[in-house]
């Protein structure tokens, strides 16, 4: 039913314009199809177009005047169309109305065991560009001649790229970013760097805090050090973080060297905390650098022994009762946890056998005496 | 989350099918129960194809994301197999031709899905299409799956080049951005006829096993 050819054709298809430019669009119909240039009508992204902007160069011939054009809508190209009186669609033509690319910059990249490198960047300036960006991570051995492209992108974030392979230790990298559009290309500043002084790893495993026999201001923290890097000759830095159950503000213990064990004090009794490692590779094969912090490890929890008040003693009013038991629930739970080892015979006796020691330990706690 | 479990699992397992003859093993009993996957299967892309589409229309900008958007179907848009067919026609589809007709359809349409532009595009809109191409593999899978339990040949030939001689890739932006439309538009056609092209199917076929596991999660 079609005929052969397109119903009409506009000129220019599919151009592309800098913003703020103007543009003056032609639509010439088919012979085939009998309709005159005062049939015709244009829309831009599907709003009709002021019949003043229009002029007829021809018999089958309709211009239209675009002026000051803003960035496109949408990166696929602003749709103009070129209409039949009854609405029907002749043709179109994809506008592409934006800026060339900015420079990207702050490049950032780090190594994971130095098996692999992994960059970010961010591009240039607000980075709306209005048109489709691609953007390509160059990189190249110094004083070696060939140019490598990074093939897997958004790895870490929509501006990253991750190298898996082949890369090479003590000759520095130099990584750039290019960035492209139809408009043009625009380069980032080389960013050099030596795989051994960005490493980072895995974070510390198998990380236990435990209570420091009744000590109920400290629990004390073990950790081992990430599997990945034990054969490589490198010192270690370590974090931690801990906060209280219900608070979400971390303190920070930095001056943790490169121990795997650390104590800390003055925390609240009867209190639950929980606990995060990380580490730091720093000085591998003498790199002078920091290395590049691990995540944290997953957080661990554990409490610390619950203080008895000398005025909450002996007999709680009515009221109090309830919370005071609950807090003992707790404490009995973890203490169940710590001397039952999975035992399933949980039940009153058990708990009786608790209070019990709670009462010996309360006395042995007088005895020493109190601090504030 | 129940429904997407389900068909990772499908999708999974048909995938990993190293050669359709393994099914002969189960025939009897896998011919009622393939249909039923293969139906609840429409159903899910379907429901998967309105959010695809909403966000790709959304991409191509107005007119094409408009609700009355009717553009001419100009000759070069015959490319894309069409699901409607004369009524009468239909219904006297033979079994074996009612399967090959959704195996042909749904293997040029993947095709033709894969080719959209994977370059530019969100990556939320790269992520969606490739999730929905995964899906739509499933669907072939399957139906190839039914056609080899009930002992019918598999349609012969590649599962059609994403340009057939005659019929160039679009000439300019603006037409693609027809075709594009328009695959969108057959898609969900066919993904409306399959149900019932299925639910006829799973009529005469008879159920040696009931699965009332699938039918109760209703999409």
């Amino acid at each position: 039913i079609s005929p052969a050819a397109d119903p009409a054709v506009i000129s220019p298809q599919d151009p592309t314009l800098l913003i703020g430019s103007s543009l003056v669009a032609t639509c010439t119909v088919s012979p085939d199809f009998h309709l005159k240039a005062e049939d015709l009508y244009w829309t831009l992204n599907g709003r009709r177009l002021p019949a003043a902007s229009y002029a007829a160069l021809g018999p089958t011939t309709l211009s239209v005047a675009l002026a000051r054009l803003n960035g496109s809508k949408q990166q696929s190209g602003d749709n103009l169309v070129c209409h039949s009186r009854d609405g029907g669609i002749l043709a179109g033509s994809c506008l592409y109305v934006g800026l060339p690319p900015e420079k990207p910059v702050n490049i950032t990249c780090w190594s994971k065991n130095m098996k692999d490198l992994t960059c970010k960047w961010a591009p240039g300036t607000e980075g709306e560009t209005f048109l489709h960006t691609n953007y390509t991570l160059k990189y190249k051995l110094r004083w070696y001649g060939r140019d490598n492209t990074c093939q897997e992108y958004h790895t870490a974030g929509p501006y990253s790229c991750h190298i898996p392979k082949d890369l090479a230790l003590f000759t520095p990298y130099e990584i750039w970013v290019e960035a492209s559009n139809r408009l043009g290309v625009a380069v980032s500043d080389v960013v050099m760097l030596d795989i051994l002084d960005v490493v980072t790893t895995d974070p510390p495993s198998d990380v236990h805090v435990s209570r420091v026999g009744d000590l109920e201001d400290q629990l004390s923290v073990r950790w081992s050090s990430p599997p990945a890097l034990k054969d490589f000759l490198f010192q270690a830095k370590y974090q931690i973080q801990y906060r209280v159950e219900d608070s979400s503000e971390w303190k920070v213990v930095d001056d943790v060297g490169n121990q795997t064990s650390c104590r800390l004090a003055g925390l609240r009794p009867g209190t639950v905390y929980f606990v995060q490692v990380r580490c730091n590779p720093f000085g591998i094969y003498g790199s002078k650098k920091a290395g590049i912090w691990s995540d944290w490890s997953n957080p661990t929890a554990a409490s610390t022994p619950r203080s008895e008040r000398a005025a909450g003693g002996c007999d709680p009013k009515g009221g109090e009762q309830n919370t005071t038991l609950r807090r003992e629930l707790k404490q009995f739970f973890g203490w169940v946890k710590k001397h039952a080892y999975g035992c399933s015979n949980l039940g009153i006796k058990l708990y009786d056998q608790w209070r019990v020691w709670l009462q010996k330990s309360h006395k042995t706690r007088n005895q020493v005496g109190k601090e504030p | 989350g129940d429904s997407w479990g389900i068909f990772t699992f499908l999708c999974a397992a048909l995938c990993n099918l190293p050669a359709l003859p393994a099914l002969n093993c189960t025939e009897e009993l896998g011919a009622g129960q393939s249909i039923q996957k293969t139906y609840d299967l429409t159903r899910y892309l379907e429901h998967q194809l309105r959010t695809l589409a909403g966000t790709y229309l959304n991409y191509l900008g107005p007119p094409f994301n408009e609700p009355d958007f009717n553009p001419p179907r100009l000759a070069r848009a015959e490319r894309v197999p069409s699901a409607t067919v004369d009524l009468d026609l239909w219904r006297g589809l033979t079994d074996n031709a009612r399967l090959a007709a959704n195996y042909r359809a749904y293997s040029r349409l993947l095709c033709y899905l894969r080719a959209l532009d994977g370059q530019a595009g969100t990556a939320e809109l790269r992520h969606r299409l490739g999730h929905f191409c995964s899906s739509l593999q499933g669907l072939v899978l399957s139906i190839a799956g039914v056609m080899s339990s009930l002992g019918y040949p598999l349609p012969a030939g590649p599962a059609g080049p994403p340009a057939s001689p005659g019929t160039p890739v679009a000439p300019n932006d603006f037409l693609k951005k027809m075709d594009d439309f328009w695959l969108l538009k057959e898609l969900q056609t066919w993904l409306w006829r399959s149900a019932k092209d299925f639910n006829r199917l799973k009529k005469k076929v008879p159920p040696a096993v009931v699965t009332l596991r699938l039918e109760a999660r209703g999409f």
